[in-house]
């Protein structure tokens, strides 16, 4: 068994909305681990992550922490280093495909904001980390890496980045207040811009594909 | 659509028929602490049959529900068929409370 520490927490980037990212490696069924604490995987599937140059392989290898390890060795750091990552192309489009379905649904119904909104912050945040892994070469794995591309950022307001912030916290930490419609009201021009700016990284993804 | 997509699209059919009640507050989401922050606001208490319909949803579709980062993978078992069951159950146990506290 080996434990590590990883996301925010180990990049430094502690807020009060930061939680704490566990990973558990394990052979088998573990019952001490708590799946709403632990991120729970096998040895076989980390090795499989890693052979398919998974960006969570490349997320663990670039920041995860040794906190246990029942061999006293660090299994992950003696993996080397993740394979090239190859999907960007198809993990781009599936999270634009994540976007425009929330977007879909905030237009068609005023039920389930928090959970649609919630899901473009995960949308525009596992977008840019692809997009930062494939083609800048620069992965950041970063909660804001949408925010943290140079002049490739996603051009938002803060009130309306935070919103899609607020959100996901709601959503999964179940923190802060609800948000009402007149706050997704003010926000809804600009979240419906989020669009271009997908469009443009996905023209960079796709040529240097073709490439 | 993908696995990934299916999955939240999945999450998504579960709130709807959830939220088309009336409610204190709206489920947020499907995390446990959704689901508890849901069921102390709204007043449900944890062993009606429409808290543990819900935890066994989550609980299937954990990884879309709080782990981001790992819905970056592609690692989710198909459990469609069970969901799908499960929400239709789901329906029904919201339909049944909601008869049982008009009627009150």
């Amino acid at each position: 068994m080996h434990i590590y520490a990883f996301g925010s927490l180990c990049r430094g980037e502690v807020s009060f909305a930061s939680d704490v990212d566990l990973l558990a490696i394990s052979e088998g069924f573990d019952s001490r681990f708590d799946p709403d604490v632990f991120s729970i995987y096998s040895y076989q599937r980390i090795c499989q992550l890693w052979n398919e140059g998974n960006p969570f392989a490349w997320h663990l290898a670039s920041e995860a922490k040794l906190i246990f390890a029942f061999d006293k060795r660090n299994f992950l750091e003696e993996l080397g280093p993740p394979s090239e990552y190859l999907r960007c192309v198809e993990d781009c489009l599936k999270f634009e495909h994540l976007y425009a379905e929330a977007v879909a649904s905030l237009k068609a119904e005023t039920s389930n904001r928090v959970f649609e909104l919630s899901n473009i912050f995960l949308a525009v945040r596992n977008f840019a980390t692809c997009f930062s892994l494939g083609i800048a070469k620069v992965p950041n794995f970063s909660r804001h890496s949408a925010r943290k591309m140079g002049g490739r950022s996603l051009n938002i307001s803060d009130p309306c980045y935070g919103l899609l912030e607020r959100s996901r916290i709601l959503s999964t930490r179940a923190v802060g207040a609800v948000v009402e419609q007149k706050e997704l009201d003010t926000c809804f021009d600009e979240i419906c811009g989020i669009s271009s700016w997908m469009e443009g990284l996905l023209a960079e993804v796709s040529a240097n594909e073709r490439v | 659509m993908n696995e990934f997509n299916n999955r939240i699209d999945a999450q998504r059919q579960v709130l709807r028929v959830v939220n088309a009640h009336q409610f204190v507050e709206e489920l947020l989401g499907l995390s446990r602490k959704a689901i508890e922050r849901w069921l102390d606001v709204n007043r449900v208490k944890p062993s009606e049959d429409v808290a543990t319909l819900l935890f066994d949803i989550s609980s299937k579709l954990f990884f879309l529900s709080c782990k981001s980062q790992e819905q970056v993978t592609e690692e989710y078992g198909l459990l469609s068929v069970e969901i799908r069951s499960l929400r239709v159950s789901l329906e029904e146990a919201l339909a049944e409370r909601a008869s049982i506290i008009s009627s009150l």
